[in-house]
């Protein structure tokens, strides 16, 4: 039996066993709802885990070594929303862009359903799980807005695109919608080639492969590097519809992954952690 | 891994899915002897799907000058190296390894990632020969200084690895017509399939973030028509049909004719496994070690028929119905020196007499009182 079948089996039956470590989340008494609240302060109380991640063993493509070996987190909780602070080492800040450029990313993801946990691999049919997945190429969106070919290439020179043809004597120039037909995503209607309104895309999947985008996203993030460092806050309410709902004082799981965009990490090529991590969220 | 029958190589091989084939399958048959990189096709391709933003490099259909010339830089010799020596008998199923079988177990296929300025010279070697003509050399038939134009599309493949290589199942085969399709609304630019087509013919948007491809002018298609880059050939080099696996080849179908009953027109670089559905008849004056590198190991029985060909008037036929309408023929027959196309239903499209009629005209024209001359 080669290493790599060993290690698929082995995680196929690990997979719904949780690790030993476990997040607490604390309570406060300031709005998580708002970004501005994730000082410093409000973490001071809560406990930092370390969780273990290996190189997605599961999918291919995938990656060769583990790029990211730890994810520190903590959590708190102010009874409406939950908040994690995920920190992690990256040799580079990267914002993808280009071809070949790829984002820093991190993931935190929950089961929809009570009961045991779905397979913790993006979950199975009729065992959905849901995603939180903040970019760093989603901030920037955010922060600056989606990139325009001369952002990407300053030095570029087209002629001219028909898409922005005018012909001021006679017609106005074209409306979005029949722009857009030149952007073949955007006609499609695909989240990806859009603005995004936030750094965290929500994200409903049952297995690998199966992930999509849902529309009213809630989520909030922010992240900071420094220092080769990586520390992103990704915050949400406790209760979303049809989604992962949390309950004061009640057991849970997540899981976590993180891409590095340095190593070309994307999609399935990523670190994972290997079991569900149980989730407390303290009553008080 | 599933074992699938691939016709190309002669045997079974590795492949990510089970085999599953399509009704009809796109393809086209390119004259390689006619091509004078006039890029038409290229152009008629980008007016017609690329013109937006993020395409500006984006050619779905491109012509390159071999041996040197490549878009993107280096493709074909840099997926051969990747894919390492491998060894093809003449007569034998195909012993080497494809890039499936190839493949490190943590990948779908063997591969290399172009990067972005990979791209940015689609023109790179155009009309480069491989060697220099010194000064009072004269020329041999074959050719030992010697280049041949290339045109290029999506090959719709068989077993594409564009399609086996998406983690998000993004991409599909169309049951009707075995046309590849990015869903352009699924893709998240992952580059999978960027990184893993050996034809590179997947090509990333960095304006919509994900990546894009040839469609095979599937809606032209749809409605019987070749696709842009065929109809305005004007050297009329191409032809696009539905072809089908050997053993369920037509002789009245024209690309059936040209690939399985003729043998004139070969895959390129079926050894790699994908059973691409871009089809090649070889020039006649290149390198013919180049030419098996790249066509396999029957490009010389191949050339050897194309040479013969003033000795079959079907053949002959078949040619001049190349470009001569831009609709699909779907079966074709040549009778008393006219050559006839019908569509789906067996109704005749076109006709078109295997040798022009010469018309000879006097020197001298009597009603105008003038000395006719050839002026070009």
């Amino acid at each position: 039996m080669s290493l790599s079948k060993f290690i698929l089996i082995t995680a196929a039956f690990v997979s719904s066993v949780a690790s030993a470590a476990e997040i607490k989340a604390i309570k406060i008494t300031k709005d998580l709802s708002k970004l501005t609240a994730f000082e410093d302060s409000i973490w001071k109380g809560a406990r930092e885990e370390s969780i273990s991640l290996m190189a997605q063993p599961m999918a291919n493509p995938r990656p060769k070594t583990t790029t990211t070996q730890l994810v520190k987190v903590q959590a708190v909780h102010d009874g409406q929303w939950i908040a994690f602070k995920l920190r992690w080492n990256a040799e580079s800040k990267n914002e993808a862009g280009k071809l070949g450029q790829f984002s820093d990313a991190v993931a935190l993801q929950f089961p929809v359903k009570e009961g045991p946990p779905p397979p913790v691999f993006m979950g199975a049919k009729d065992h959905p799980v849901h995603i939180f997945h903040w970019r760093a190429q989603y901030q920037r969106d955010h922060e600056k807005g989606k990139p325009e070919m001369t952002d990407l290439y300053p030095n570029m020179n087209p002629d001219m695109y028909p898409m922005e043809f005018k012909d001021p004597g006679h017609v106005e120039g074209l409306t979005e919608e029949k722009r857009e037909v030149y952007s073949p995503g955007k006609a499609a209607g695909n989240p990806q080639s859009y603005q995004k309104a936030g750094a965290v895309d929500e994200i409903f999947a049952e297995g690998f492969g199966s992930s999509s985008v849902i529309q009213n996203r809630m989520s909030v993030g922010q992240g900071t590097f420094k220092k080769g460092e990586w520390t992103v806050v990704i915050a949400r309410p406790l209760k979303r519809e049809n989604g992962s709902v949390l309950e004061p004082g009640k057991g849970s799981y997540v899981a976590f992954a993180v891409w590095q965009g340095s190593k070309q990490e994307v999609g399935s090529r990523k670190s994972v952690t290997m079991t569900w991590t149980p989730l407390q969220v303290n009553g008080q | 891994m599933a074992k699938v029958k691939n016709w190309h190589l002669k045997r079974e091989m590795e492949y990510p899915y089970e085999e599953s084939r399509p009704k009809r399958q796109w393809a086209i048959v390119f004259d390689l002897n006619k091509c004078i990189a006039c890029q038409t096709c290229s152009l008629a391709c980008k007016t017609t799907w690329t013109s937006g933003k993020g395409q500006e490099y984006m050619f779905w259909n491109n012509v390159e000058t071999k041996p040197y010339g490549s878009y993107p830089l280096a493709w074909d010799v840099r997926v051969l190296e990747k894919l390492g020596h491998q060894q093809w008998e003449r007569h034998e199923p195909y012993h080497g390894k494809t890039i499936f079988e190839a493949a490190e177990p943590s990948e779908r296929a063997v591969h290399f990632h172009p990067t972005d300025e990979d791209w940015m010279y689609p023109n790179n070697g155009e009309d480069d020969c491989a060697g220099n003509v010194p000064h009072g050399d004269h020329i041999n038939l074959p050719h030992d200084k010697w280049f041949f134009y290339l045109p290029r599309t999506c090959a719709h493949c068989t077993y594409p690895a564009c399609l086996a290589s998406c983690p998000r199942k993004a991409i599909y085969k169309r049951e009707e017509d075995g046309i590849v399709l990015i869903d352009q609304s699924r893709c998240k630019g992952y580059g999978e399939c960027v990184r893993a087509c050996p034809y590179k013919k997947s090509m990333y948007n960095p304006y919509t973030r994900v990546s894009e491809k040839c469609v095979g002018c599937y809606p032209a298609v749809e409605q019987g028509y070749q696709p842009m880059c065929v109809q305005n050939c004007i050297g009329k080099i191409r032809i696009m049909g539905f072809v089908n696996p050997p053993w369920k080849s037509r002789e009245d179908n024209p690309v059936d004719y040209l690939i399985h009953k003729k043998g004139l027109a070969l895959p390129y670089y079926p050894q790699l496994g994908l059973e691409p559905n871009i089809y090649y008849i070889p020039p006649v004056h290149a390198n013919r070690e180049y030419l098996a590198q790249m066509f396999g190991p029957h490009v010389d029985e191949a050339i050897e028929r194309y040479q013969k060909l003033r000795e079959d008037p079907v053949a002959q036929g078949l040619l001049v119905l190349m470009g001569s309408t831009d609709r699909i023929i779907h079966s074709f027959k040549v009778t008393s020196g006219i050559a006839y196309g019908f569509d789906e239903k067996g109704d005749e499209i076109v006709r078109v007499p295997v040798t022009e009629p010469i018309l000879e005209r006097a020197a001298f024209d009597p009603k105008y009182g003038t000395v006719r001359n050839n002026t070009p």
